[in-house]
């Protein structure tokens, strides 16, 4: 009896004890939590990734005790730089955010022993609803690091109001624009057409490359180096370096929606997501604005055989944090964020392409879902390419993240130095063709030469 | 119920009262009375000089102080801003000064003349750049009250607005810049990335009533919070007057504060309540608008947040949830805002939970400590006491000692009762035994004097006997003897009585009077020797018994 009554106590005490504080590894709205966030899906006009967190913060945040900070909408590169920054201690670096996205190419900024293992929260059933080769691209070695919540593919996008003035001046339509020796034979005619502007921006020379080299039957990377000698990227580089040496290429850092707006150029190859920043207006320099139908097309081919276009592999990756609780909040948002119908809320809203299986099934056999018709036009370039086109995500390797970066530099260097050069020795009196194909060879030879410094 | 439990103490400790309180009980009292008057008066004393609040007090205490330092940070912060404003306003009213003179232009001149404000804003971007690092702020702005399109309708202005892309915290040193107003040369020439939601020139209502506002002495202007247009943020503008040489304002500039940025730069410091919200409000009339410092109670501006009072607290209802804390009224340029301080409902109610529990926690464990330290000492103390009772009186041998000096003695003067009582006892036996048996010896002696008396005492009666009936017979025979004597009327009333009639049936029988009958009637009893009718009777019954036997001596 006198056992029982000490065991009593005892546990009287210990609950009146426990009690007195509150747990510090459980969520509850009483004891909230707060997680900081870096994003990209976004832009400075529009966030949709914001207006799911906020519902998320609403809701599912509001009953767990969990409110999501975005702190940062901004660009993957200047993702990569403030993270590296961050993981370095540089002076003045910002605190690491508790969830981030970017590519893969930042695990090896800031090293994975900082990173959260989604597949410790995760359950097989839960990762089996994601599209494979999606989720694939976030594990490194055993471990899943970065989550696909969003992928984009890539896509020719045209201002079709001011292309079709040029339609009309040059009998040059839409469908003239099927492969990539189509687009560049069309920039040109731009070029001369509307004395001298740009037809278009190509985003990302490295997938230019990386998708012509395929389709040529041939790798651009190999053990972790450019093949820039490889006979296939001079059969892709020749027509890309012809039209941007003679001008209807832009080679200026920087966004293309701005340069649409104010008709610097008139379309350009880049993510779906890039519909985000779509204008539906151009401005002319006397102020006066005009409103444009924008259309996105499917990613031009190089040859008729093999077609393929690279998709996005950005994803969610979360800092590990000794304070459990936000561990457990990452993975309460994660795993909301990727539920078929807040998946599709934030994706279709963003020109993404859903993650899991159900969502992109769901998306892709009912267009009505989408509300503008721009957007609806993108995802009807995806249906497209879906059914013809291979998807290739990047390859990650040693030191990918540096050479791509680098590859683009180096591109837009050359060809730009050989469009000066062009212009002004034209101007001088040269044979233009004696003078492009002169340059369009050395550009060739210095940019495999930076390739190598 | 209630009835009946008093009845039921007020038995019990009458009961009690009658029968004593055991010792073990009185000890287990006098202990927890103790240990309650202790704890009872430390908490007085920890009441008394503030060291024990309520929960609820304490928090609002803590809200009370954090808001000051907050409201503190905030006001320093938007001066800080406002002396920036006042700094760029001077710099832009010399720069401009200098451009019309060296380009030998009015101010007015500048209308519709895009080639000349192309050059100003090429003249001013350093400035804006500038001053958009120094001050605490995510954009800078200037806006001149002319434009390259007077035809354009809204009426647009002309200047430079520049925003930051990223904001990640408060720094905003690494950060890149954004055009979002400005001529499309300025962007070009400055290298600046264009804001997507960019624009030439702006439509604004900074205009509005600002002369008016300024020419009150007004140094600078915090804004209520606006949408940017074509963004997705708010923000709040401190912004100070652009004058001309003739003091004229024909401009304004300043800094943007969006919400971002507002998280960014005015968190609260975390405290012992955990995540506090701060904010600005403006009040409306429905409630209040303004930033916080988490992007979970940011709403549209079209929106507002209904506040109303509990106890000393402010309620801030969000529609979705409910925030507990602190305001305090603050004059920020021409207007007043109102500094907030805030907890989400659910935490605050955890804090005062935590505070009970605490509180009954010490409550329970002082009582359980009591409890326990009451079976302690019973244990230790108490029990030993009892059980050498039990004992002493089980078989009256004293055992070990107790080794508690007082309760030693009081059993060894005990034991020497005990002796001396012994003793006492034994003489008292014998002097018992002594008096039993001379209470035999005269038991017998009066046993033989009662038998004599006895005998004697039938003696006497035994002649009593003879001589009461030596008298009866003498007077039966002088009644047969004067039986004979009675007249025939006293002899017919003496037959009557011998029928059993009664003296009145006799007298009706007779027809005489009830005087003549009594007359009669002590006339036989005279002649017969008896006194009563009863004696008379039992004669006459001896002599008719006589006479059916024939022998009057029978």
């Amino acid at each position: 009896m006198k056992r029982i009554a000490s065991l009593l106590c005892f546990v009287i005490l210990l609950t009146c004890f426990s009690g007195c504080k509150q747990s510090s590894t459980v969520l509850s709205p009483e004891n909230p939590v707060t997680l900081t966030m870096w994003h990209v899906y976004g832009s400075q006009t529009k966030s949709p990734l914001n207006d799911v967190i906020n519902e998320f913060n609403q809701t599912v945040g509001k009953e767990k005790g969990i409110t999501i900070n975005v702190e940062s909408v901004t660009s993957s590169s200047a993702i990569d730089k403030a993270l590296s920054a961050s993981a370095n201690g540089e002076p003045g670096a910002d605190t690491m955010p508790d969830l981030f996205t970017a590519y893969p190419r930042v695990v090896e900024l800031i090293g994975k022993e900082r990173l959260l293992s989604w597949d410790d929260y995760f359950s097989e059933k839960e990762l089996s609803c994601f599209y494979k080769d999606f989720l694939l691209e976030g594990y490194f070695g055993e471990e899943l690091l970065m989550l696909p919540v969003a992928k984009s593919a890539e896509a020719l996008y045209l201002n079709k109001t001011l292309f079709d003035r040029f339609s009309t001046a040059t009998g040059i339509s839409v469908d003239d624009l099927n492969t990539f020796d189509q687009v560049f034979d069309t920039a040109r005619k731009y070029y001369d057409w509307s004395n001298g502007q740009n037809f278009m921006q190509i985003n990302d020379y490295y997938n230019y490359a990386y998708v012509g080299m395929k389709a040529n039957g041939s790798e651009l990377i190999r053990n972790g180096r450019l093949r820039l000698d490889d006979d296939a990227f001079k059969t892709i580089w020749i027509p890309l370096a012809e039209t941007a040496i003679y001008g209807g290429i832009c080679l200026e850092d920087g966004y293309a929606a701005a340069r649409w707006k104010t008709v610097e150029i008139i379309a350009n190859t880049g993510s779906t997501a890039d519909v985000l920043y779509q204008p539906d207006e151009v401005i002319y320099a006397d102020n006066t604005t005009e409103a444009i139908e924008s259309i996105a097309l499917p990613y031009p081919t190089f040859t008729d055989n093999t077609v393929g276009v690279i998709y996005r592999g950005g994803g969610l990756f979360a800092v590990k944090n000794s304070d459990e609780r936000k561990n457990q909040a990452a993975y309460i948002l994660a795993k909301w964020l990727t539920e078929k119908d807040h998946n599709l809320d934030f994706v279709t809203n963003a020109g993404y392409l859903p993650v899991t299986t159900e969502a992109f099934d769901a998306l892709f056999s009912d267009f009505s879902i989408i509300e503008k018709e721009s957007y609806r036009s993108v995802y009807r370039a995806v249906d497209t390419m879906l059914e013809d086109y291979s998807f290739y995500a990047l390859p990650l390797y040693d030191g990918a993240s540096g050479i791509q970066l680098n590859f683009e530099k180096n591109v837009k260097a050359v060809l730009s130095s050989a469009h000066n050069q062009y212009v002004k020795r034209v101007a001088n009196g040269e044979d233009p063709d004696k003078v492009l194909n002169e340059l369009v060879e050395s550009s060739l030879t210095e940019l495999k030469a930076l390739s190598t410094e | 119920m209630k009835r009946l439990q008093k009845i039921n103490i007020a038995s019990i400790l009458k009961q009690i009262k009658a029968e004593g309180v055991s010792m073990r009980r009185r000890f287990v009292l006098y202990i927890i009375s103790a240990i309650a008057l202790v704890l009872s008066l430390i908490l007085l004393l920890l009441n008394l000089f503030g060291v024990m609040n309520p929960t609820n007090a304490r928090v609002m205490e803590v809200l009370d102080t954090q808001l000051l330092s907050y409201t503190d940070y905030i006001e320093h912060d938007y001066n800080k801003a406002a002396a920036h404003a006042l700094s760029f306003s001077d710099q832009i009213e010399a720069t401009l000064e200098h451009f019309l003179v060296d380009n030998n232009l009015t101010f007015e001149d500048l209308k519709n003349n895009t080639e000349a404000l192309s050059a100003l804003q090429l003249e001013l971007y350093n400035t804006v750049y500038l001053n958009m690092q120094l001050a605490p702020s995510s954009g800078a702005f200037y806006i001149l009250d002319t434009t390259v399109n007077g035809q354009s309708d809204p009426q647009l202005y002309n200047g430079i607005y520049l925003k930051y892309i990223n904001l990640y915290s408060e720094s905003t040193v690494n950060n890149e810049i954004a055009l979002y107003r400005g001529s499309f040369s300025t962007g070009k020439e400055g290298n600046l990335t264009f804001h997507s939601g960019w624009s030439n020139e702006m439509r604004t209502d900074f205009f509005n009533n600002c002369e008016s506002e300024f020419t009150k002495g007004t140094y600078y202007i915090l804004s209520p919070t606006v949408d940017i247009p074509d963004t997705w943020e708010r923000a709040r503008y401190v912004y100070t007057p652009i004058r001309d040489a003739r003091d004229n304002i024909i401009g304004v500039c300043g800094f943007e504060i969006n919400d971002l940025y507002f998280q960014l730069s005015k968190k609260a410091n975390d405290s012992k309540l955990g995540q506090l919200v701060g904010a600005l409000l403006d009040e409306k009339s429905e409630g209040f608008a303004g930033q916080f410092n988490s992007n979970r109670y940011n709403m549209p501006s079209s929106e507002s947040v209904k506040v109303s009072r509990q106890n000393d607290a402010t309620v801030f209802d969000f529609g979705t949830e409910k925030c507990i804390g602190k305001t305090q009224s603050i004059k920020l340029g021409n207007h007043t805002f109102t500094v907030a301080l805030m907890m989400i409902e659910s935490q605050y109610n955890a804090q005062i939970r935590q505070g009970q529990m605490k509180t009954a926690s010490i409550i329970l464990f002082v009582v359980l400590f009591a409890f326990a330290y009451c079976l302690f000492m019973s244990k230790k103390y108490v029990s030993p006491i009892l059980k050498k009772i039990d004992q002493v009186k089980c078989s009256g041998d004293h055992g070990d000692q107790l080794r508690i000096r007082e309760i030693d003695d009081l059993f060894e003067y005990l034991a020497r009762r005990n002796v001396a009582y012994e003793e006492q006892l034994q003489s008292l036996q014998a002097a018992k035994q002594a008096a039993e048996e001379e209470a035999q010896r005269t038991k017998l002696a009066y046993e033989k004097a009662l038998e004599e008396y006895e005998l004697a005492q039938n003696e006497i009666l035994h002649l009593i006997e003879d001589q009461k009936k030596k008298i009866v017979l003498e007077d039966y025979d002088f009644f047969i003897c004067n039986l004979k004597t009675l007249t025939p009327t006293e002899s017919r009333i003496y037959e009557l009585y011998l029928e059993g009639k009664t003296a009145q049936e006799i007298a009706a029988i007779l027809g005489i009077q009830e005087n003549t009958m009594k007359y009669h009637n002590k006339n036989i009893y005279g002649k017969l020797g008896v006194s009563s009718r009863k004696q008379l009777l039992r004669f006459a019954a001896l002599k008719q018994q006589q006479d059916k036997k024939g022998d009057p001596n029978t």
